[in-house]
Protein backbone atom coordinates (compact mmCIF):
# COMPACT_ATOMS: atom_id res chain seq x y z
CA UNK A 1 0.00 0.00 0.00
CA UNK A 2 2.87 2.60 0.78
CA UNK A 3 4.44 1.43 -2.57
CA UNK A 4 1.25 2.71 -4.51
CA UNK A 5 1.00 6.09 -2.15
CA UNK A 6 4.58 6.48 -3.01
CA UNK A 7 3.72 5.94 -6.67
CA UNK A 8 0.79 8.24 -6.79
CA UNK A 9 3.08 11.35 -5.07
CA UNK A 10 5.57 10.55 -7.74
CA UNK A 11 2.88 11.14 -10.60
CA UNK A 12 1.57 14.01 -8.80
CA UNK A 13 4.56 15.53 -9.14
CA UNK A 14 5.74 14.57 -12.45
CA UNK A 15 2.42 16.15 -13.51
CA UNK A 16 3.08 18.86 -11.59
CA UNK A 17 6.35 19.18 -13.44
CA UNK A 18 4.55 19.03 -16.83
CA UNK A 19 2.14 21.60 -16.57
CA UNK A 20 4.41 24.45 -15.16
CA UNK A 21 7.05 23.55 -17.94
CA UNK A 22 4.31 23.47 -20.72
CA UNK A 23 3.18 26.88 -19.71
CA UNK A 24 5.83 28.92 -19.84
CA UNK A 25 5.81 29.39 -23.28
CA UNK A 26 9.22 30.56 -25.23
CA UNK A 27 11.01 29.29 -28.18
CA UNK A 28 14.60 29.97 -26.92
CA UNK A 29 15.57 27.20 -29.30
CA UNK A 30 19.03 25.97 -30.34
CA UNK A 31 19.18 27.56 -33.44
CA UNK A 32 16.46 30.23 -33.48
CA UNK A 33 17.66 33.38 -33.93
CA UNK A 34 19.08 33.34 -37.35
CA UNK A 35 15.36 31.38 -38.27
CA UNK A 36 13.50 34.89 -37.04
CA UNK A 37 16.08 36.90 -38.71
CA UNK A 38 14.78 34.41 -41.64
CA UNK A 39 10.98 34.90 -40.73
CA UNK A 40 11.55 38.79 -40.23
CA UNK A 41 12.67 39.52 -43.30
CA UNK A 42 9.99 37.62 -45.38
CA UNK A 43 7.27 38.21 -43.26
CA UNK A 44 7.92 42.52 -43.75
CA UNK A 45 7.82 41.58 -47.76
CA UNK A 46 4.76 39.51 -47.43
CA UNK A 47 2.85 41.78 -45.52
CA UNK A 48 3.35 44.79 -48.26
CA UNK A 49 2.70 41.94 -50.77
CA UNK A 50 -0.24 40.48 -49.88
CA UNK A 51 -1.33 44.53 -48.90
CA UNK A 52 -0.88 45.34 -52.16
CA UNK A 53 -3.04 42.48 -54.01
CA UNK A 54 -5.75 42.80 -51.46
CA UNK A 55 -5.78 46.60 -52.96
CA UNK A 56 -5.52 45.69 -56.64
CA UNK A 57 -8.45 43.11 -55.90
CA UNK A 58 -11.09 45.64 -54.48
CA UNK A 59 -9.93 48.02 -57.03
CA UNK A 60 -10.99 45.08 -59.71
CA UNK A 61 -13.82 44.81 -57.65
CA UNK A 62 -15.16 48.21 -56.77
CA UNK A 63 -13.64 50.21 -60.10
CA UNK A 64 -11.87 52.66 -58.10
CA UNK A 65 -8.86 52.12 -59.83
CA UNK A 66 -5.57 53.46 -58.55
CA UNK A 67 -7.02 54.35 -55.17
CA UNK A 68 -7.56 51.48 -53.43
CA UNK A 69 -4.14 50.00 -54.42
CA UNK A 70 -2.41 52.72 -52.74
CA UNK A 71 -4.15 52.91 -49.34
CA UNK A 72 -3.79 49.22 -49.50
CA UNK A 73 -0.33 49.46 -49.92
CA UNK A 74 0.51 51.82 -47.15
CA UNK A 75 -1.51 49.76 -44.88
CA UNK A 76 0.41 46.78 -45.70
CA UNK A 77 3.58 48.67 -45.04
CA UNK A 78 2.11 49.29 -41.43
CA UNK A 79 1.17 45.94 -40.89
CA UNK A 80 5.01 44.66 -41.71
CA UNK A 81 6.05 46.98 -39.61
CA UNK A 82 3.73 46.45 -36.55
CA UNK A 83 4.98 42.76 -37.25
CA UNK A 84 8.55 43.40 -37.02
CA UNK A 85 8.26 45.61 -33.65
CA UNK A 86 5.91 43.10 -32.29
CA UNK A 87 8.40 40.20 -32.83
CA UNK A 88 10.92 42.43 -31.58
CA UNK A 89 9.20 42.77 -28.49
CA UNK A 90 8.66 39.55 -28.26
CA UNK A 91 12.32 38.70 -28.48
CA UNK A 92 13.54 41.41 -25.94
CA UNK A 93 11.11 40.14 -23.33
CA UNK A 94 12.36 36.81 -23.59
CA UNK A 95 15.92 38.18 -22.58
CA UNK B 1 22.16 24.08 -71.93
CA UNK B 2 23.76 22.24 -69.12
CA UNK B 3 25.51 25.17 -67.68
CA UNK B 4 21.94 27.33 -67.03
CA UNK B 5 21.99 27.72 -63.56
CA UNK B 6 18.04 27.38 -64.06
CA UNK B 7 17.88 24.33 -65.57
CA UNK B 8 18.03 22.14 -62.67
CA UNK B 9 14.63 23.31 -61.75
CA UNK B 10 12.82 22.12 -65.32
CA UNK B 11 10.12 19.43 -64.40
CA UNK B 12 10.04 16.36 -66.93
CA UNK B 13 7.91 13.69 -67.33
CA UNK B 14 9.07 10.05 -66.46
CA UNK B 15 7.08 7.34 -68.09
CA UNK B 16 4.12 7.77 -70.14
CA UNK B 17 2.03 10.83 -70.05
CA UNK B 18 -1.15 9.74 -67.87
CA UNK B 19 -4.24 12.57 -68.34
CA UNK B 20 -7.27 12.17 -66.70
CA UNK B 21 -10.28 14.29 -67.51
CA UNK B 22 -8.01 17.16 -68.75
CA UNK B 23 -5.39 17.35 -65.56
CA UNK B 24 -1.84 15.93 -66.49
CA UNK B 25 -1.21 13.44 -64.25
CA UNK B 26 1.75 12.06 -65.12
CA UNK B 27 4.60 11.26 -62.92
CA UNK B 28 7.24 14.13 -62.78
CA UNK B 29 10.89 14.02 -61.42
CA UNK B 30 9.46 16.31 -58.67
CA UNK B 31 6.85 13.56 -57.71
CA UNK B 32 10.06 11.26 -58.06
CA UNK B 33 11.41 12.77 -55.38
CA UNK B 34 8.44 13.35 -53.21
CA UNK B 35 8.20 9.48 -53.41
CA UNK B 36 12.18 9.08 -52.68
CA UNK B 37 12.04 10.87 -49.23
CA UNK B 38 9.00 9.97 -48.01
CA UNK B 39 10.59 6.37 -48.24
CA UNK B 40 13.54 7.58 -47.18
CA UNK B 41 11.58 8.84 -44.00
CA UNK B 42 9.47 5.98 -43.63
CA UNK B 43 12.80 3.65 -43.84
CA UNK B 44 14.38 5.24 -41.78
CA UNK B 45 11.41 5.52 -38.79
CA UNK B 46 10.90 1.83 -39.36
CA UNK B 47 14.74 0.53 -39.07
CA UNK B 48 14.95 2.78 -35.81
CA UNK B 49 11.62 1.72 -34.12
CA UNK B 50 12.06 -2.12 -35.18
CA UNK B 51 14.37 -3.14 -31.83
CA UNK B 52 14.02 -1.17 -28.97
CA UNK B 53 17.11 -1.19 -27.19
CA UNK B 54 18.40 0.95 -24.17
CA UNK B 55 21.87 1.13 -25.71
CA UNK B 56 20.43 2.31 -28.90
CA UNK B 57 21.69 1.99 -32.28
CA UNK B 58 22.37 4.84 -35.58
CA UNK B 59 18.85 4.70 -36.58
CA UNK B 60 17.49 4.61 -33.14
CA UNK B 61 19.17 7.42 -31.87
CA UNK B 62 18.76 9.08 -34.78
CA UNK B 63 14.88 8.72 -34.75
CA UNK B 64 14.51 9.08 -30.72
CA UNK B 65 16.58 12.24 -31.51
CA UNK B 66 13.85 13.71 -34.40
CA UNK B 67 11.02 12.30 -32.14
CA UNK B 68 12.46 14.49 -29.17
CA UNK B 69 13.36 17.30 -31.23
CA UNK B 70 9.50 17.92 -32.91
CA UNK B 71 8.38 16.93 -29.34
CA UNK B 72 9.94 19.26 -27.50
CA UNK B 73 9.18 22.50 -29.98
CA UNK B 74 5.69 21.54 -29.87
CA UNK B 75 5.65 21.70 -25.96
CA UNK B 76 7.44 24.87 -26.00
CA UNK B 77 5.64 27.01 -28.50
CA UNK B 78 2.16 25.90 -28.51
CA UNK B 79 1.93 24.53 -25.31
CA UNK B 80 0.58 21.18 -24.17
CA UNK B 81 -2.94 21.53 -25.46
CA UNK B 82 -1.30 20.78 -29.25
CA UNK B 83 0.13 17.35 -28.77
CA UNK B 84 -2.93 15.65 -30.60
CA UNK B 85 -1.14 17.79 -34.05
CA UNK B 86 2.46 16.49 -32.85
CA UNK B 87 1.94 13.81 -36.01
CA UNK B 88 1.09 16.19 -38.43
CA UNK B 89 3.86 18.44 -37.85
CA UNK B 90 6.29 15.78 -37.38
CA UNK B 91 5.39 14.29 -40.68
CA UNK B 92 5.56 18.00 -42.44
CA UNK B 93 8.82 18.74 -40.27
CA UNK B 94 10.38 14.96 -41.98
CA UNK B 95 8.87 15.59 -45.44
CA UNK B 96 10.60 19.31 -45.20
CA UNK B 97 13.56 18.03 -44.44
CA UNK B 98 13.94 15.08 -46.10
CA UNK B 99 13.01 17.26 -49.51
CA UNK B 100 15.89 20.01 -48.75
CA UNK B 101 18.60 17.20 -48.03
CA UNK B 102 17.41 14.55 -50.56
CA UNK B 103 18.04 18.04 -52.96
CA UNK B 104 21.58 18.73 -51.65
CA UNK B 105 22.89 15.01 -53.67
CA UNK B 106 24.17 16.00 -57.14
CA UNK B 107 21.97 15.45 -60.03
CA UNK B 108 18.75 15.15 -57.78
CA UNK B 109 15.77 17.46 -58.36
CA UNK B 110 14.74 19.53 -55.10
CA UNK B 111 10.93 19.55 -54.86
CA UNK B 112 10.83 22.56 -51.91
CA UNK B 113 12.31 25.06 -54.76
CA UNK B 114 8.82 25.11 -56.66
CA UNK B 115 6.55 27.31 -55.13
CA UNK B 116 3.71 25.81 -56.14
CA UNK B 117 4.96 22.82 -53.80
CA UNK B 118 5.44 25.48 -50.48
CA UNK B 119 2.37 27.00 -51.41
CA UNK B 120 0.23 24.21 -51.18
CA UNK B 121 1.71 22.91 -47.63
CA UNK B 122 1.27 26.73 -46.33
CA UNK B 123 -2.63 27.04 -47.33
CA UNK B 124 -3.54 23.77 -45.97
CA UNK B 125 -1.70 24.56 -42.90
CA UNK B 126 -3.38 28.36 -43.24
CA UNK B 127 -7.24 26.38 -43.90
CA UNK B 128 -6.49 23.85 -41.46
CA UNK B 129 -5.42 26.47 -38.68
CA UNK B 130 -8.31 28.65 -39.51
CA UNK B 131 -9.97 25.99 -38.96
CA UNK B 132 -9.02 24.87 -35.78
CA UNK B 133 -9.54 28.16 -34.07
CA UNK B 134 -13.04 28.39 -35.43
CA UNK B 135 -13.31 24.96 -34.05
CA UNK B 136 -12.35 25.74 -30.91
CA UNK B 137 -13.31 29.52 -30.20
CA UNK B 138 -16.35 29.87 -32.60
CA UNK B 139 -17.17 33.14 -33.47
CA UNK B 140 -14.75 34.17 -30.71
CA UNK B 141 -11.54 33.27 -33.07
CA UNK B 142 -12.50 36.64 -34.18
CA UNK B 143 -11.11 38.68 -31.55
CA UNK B 144 -8.27 37.68 -33.18
CA UNK B 145 -8.43 40.76 -34.97
CA UNK B 146 -9.66 43.02 -32.77
CA UNK B 147 -6.62 43.52 -30.13
CA UNK B 148 -7.26 44.86 -26.85
CA UNK B 149 -6.50 48.74 -25.31
CA UNK B 150 -6.91 50.35 -28.96
CA UNK B 151 -8.47 53.79 -29.28
CA UNK B 152 -12.17 53.04 -30.45
CA UNK B 153 -11.21 55.51 -33.45
CA UNK B 154 -7.99 53.73 -34.42
CA UNK B 155 -9.78 49.94 -34.35
CA UNK B 156 -10.84 49.96 -37.86
CA UNK B 157 -7.66 50.86 -39.08
CA UNK B 158 -6.19 48.13 -36.75
CA UNK B 159 -8.59 45.64 -37.36
CA UNK B 160 -7.69 45.78 -41.24
CA UNK B 161 -4.00 45.62 -40.47
CA UNK B 162 -4.48 42.61 -38.51
CA UNK B 163 -6.61 40.93 -41.06
CA UNK B 164 -3.32 41.78 -43.48
CA UNK B 165 -1.29 40.61 -41.14
CA UNK B 166 -2.91 37.47 -41.01
CA UNK B 167 -3.60 36.77 -44.88
CA UNK B 168 0.30 37.13 -45.45
CA UNK B 169 0.79 34.07 -43.27
CA UNK B 170 0.42 31.74 -46.20
CA UNK B 171 2.64 33.81 -48.05
CA UNK B 172 5.46 34.22 -46.43
CA UNK B 173 5.75 30.65 -45.14
CA UNK B 174 6.17 29.46 -48.36
CA UNK B 175 7.75 32.21 -50.02
CA UNK B 176 10.47 31.40 -47.19
CA UNK B 177 10.98 28.15 -48.51
CA UNK B 178 10.76 28.46 -52.16
CA UNK B 179 13.41 31.33 -52.20
CA UNK B 180 15.94 30.18 -50.05
CA UNK B 181 15.87 26.93 -51.43
CA UNK B 182 16.14 28.05 -55.38
CA UNK B 183 18.52 30.85 -54.78
CA UNK B 184 20.94 28.74 -53.21
CA UNK B 185 20.60 25.86 -55.58
CA UNK B 186 21.12 28.64 -58.67
CA UNK B 187 24.31 29.93 -56.61
CA UNK B 188 25.58 27.06 -56.30
CA UNK B 189 24.84 26.04 -60.01
CA UNK B 190 26.62 30.15 -60.56
CA UNK B 191 30.20 29.14 -59.13
CA UNK B 192 30.12 25.55 -60.18
CA UNK B 193 29.58 26.93 -64.20
CA UNK B 194 32.40 29.52 -63.17
CA UNK B 195 34.80 26.71 -61.98
CA UNK B 196 34.66 25.19 -65.64
CA UNK B 197 34.62 28.16 -67.42
CA UNK B 198 37.63 29.65 -65.53
CA UNK B 199 39.45 25.98 -65.72
CA UNK B 200 42.73 24.67 -64.07
CA UNK B 201 43.87 28.56 -63.42
CA UNK B 202 41.79 30.68 -62.33
CA UNK B 203 38.72 27.91 -60.81
CA UNK B 204 40.22 27.13 -57.41
CA UNK B 205 38.84 29.78 -56.10
CA UNK B 206 35.03 29.56 -56.89
CA UNK B 207 35.63 25.86 -56.19
CA UNK B 208 36.42 27.41 -52.85
CA UNK B 209 33.01 29.15 -52.89
CA UNK B 210 30.98 26.26 -53.83
CA UNK B 211 32.28 23.62 -50.85
CA UNK B 212 31.55 27.02 -48.48
CA UNK B 213 28.18 27.40 -49.90
CA UNK B 214 27.48 23.26 -50.30
CA UNK B 215 28.38 23.64 -46.19
CA UNK B 216 25.91 26.79 -45.44
CA UNK B 217 23.20 25.07 -48.32
CA UNK B 218 22.65 22.44 -45.66
CA UNK B 219 22.17 24.58 -42.53
CA UNK B 220 19.74 26.37 -44.79
CA UNK B 221 18.06 22.94 -45.70
CA UNK B 222 17.53 22.24 -42.20
CA UNK B 223 16.86 25.78 -40.88
CA UNK B 224 14.41 26.28 -43.33
CA UNK B 225 12.56 23.22 -42.39
CA UNK B 226 13.07 23.91 -38.60
CA UNK B 227 11.04 27.23 -39.26
CA UNK B 228 8.55 26.20 -41.33
CA UNK B 229 8.04 23.27 -38.64
CA UNK B 230 8.20 26.32 -35.75
CA UNK B 231 6.02 28.86 -37.38
CA UNK B 232 3.24 25.93 -37.80
CA UNK B 233 3.40 25.31 -34.23
CA UNK B 234 3.46 29.47 -33.80
CA UNK B 235 -0.01 29.71 -35.77
CA UNK B 236 -1.62 26.46 -33.59
CA UNK B 237 -0.48 28.34 -30.59
CA UNK B 238 -2.43 31.40 -31.82
CA UNK B 239 -5.69 29.27 -32.95
CA UNK B 240 -5.58 26.92 -29.52
CA UNK B 241 -4.27 29.51 -27.20
CA UNK B 242 -6.12 32.91 -27.89
CA UNK B 243 -4.83 35.62 -25.87
CA UNK B 244 -3.86 39.44 -27.30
Amino acid sequence: MTNLNNFKTRLKIAKDKLKSSSKNIDNSGNNSSMGSAFKLSTDLVAHVAVGTIIGFILDNWFDTKPWLIIIFFFLGSAAGILNVIKTAKKMQEKE
Amino acid sequence: MATNPMHQFQVHRIGPEIKIAGIDLSFTNASLFMLLSAIAICGLLFLGTREKKIIPNKFQLISEMFYNFIAKMINDTAGSKAKPYFPFIFSLFMFVLFCNMLGMLPYSFTVTSHIIVTLLMAIFIFIAVTVIGFLKHGLGYLKLFVPSGVPIFLLPLITVIEIISYLSRPVSLSVRLFANMMAGHTMLKVFGGFVISLGMLGGWLPLGFSVALTGLEILVAFLQAYVFAILTCIYLNDALNLHH
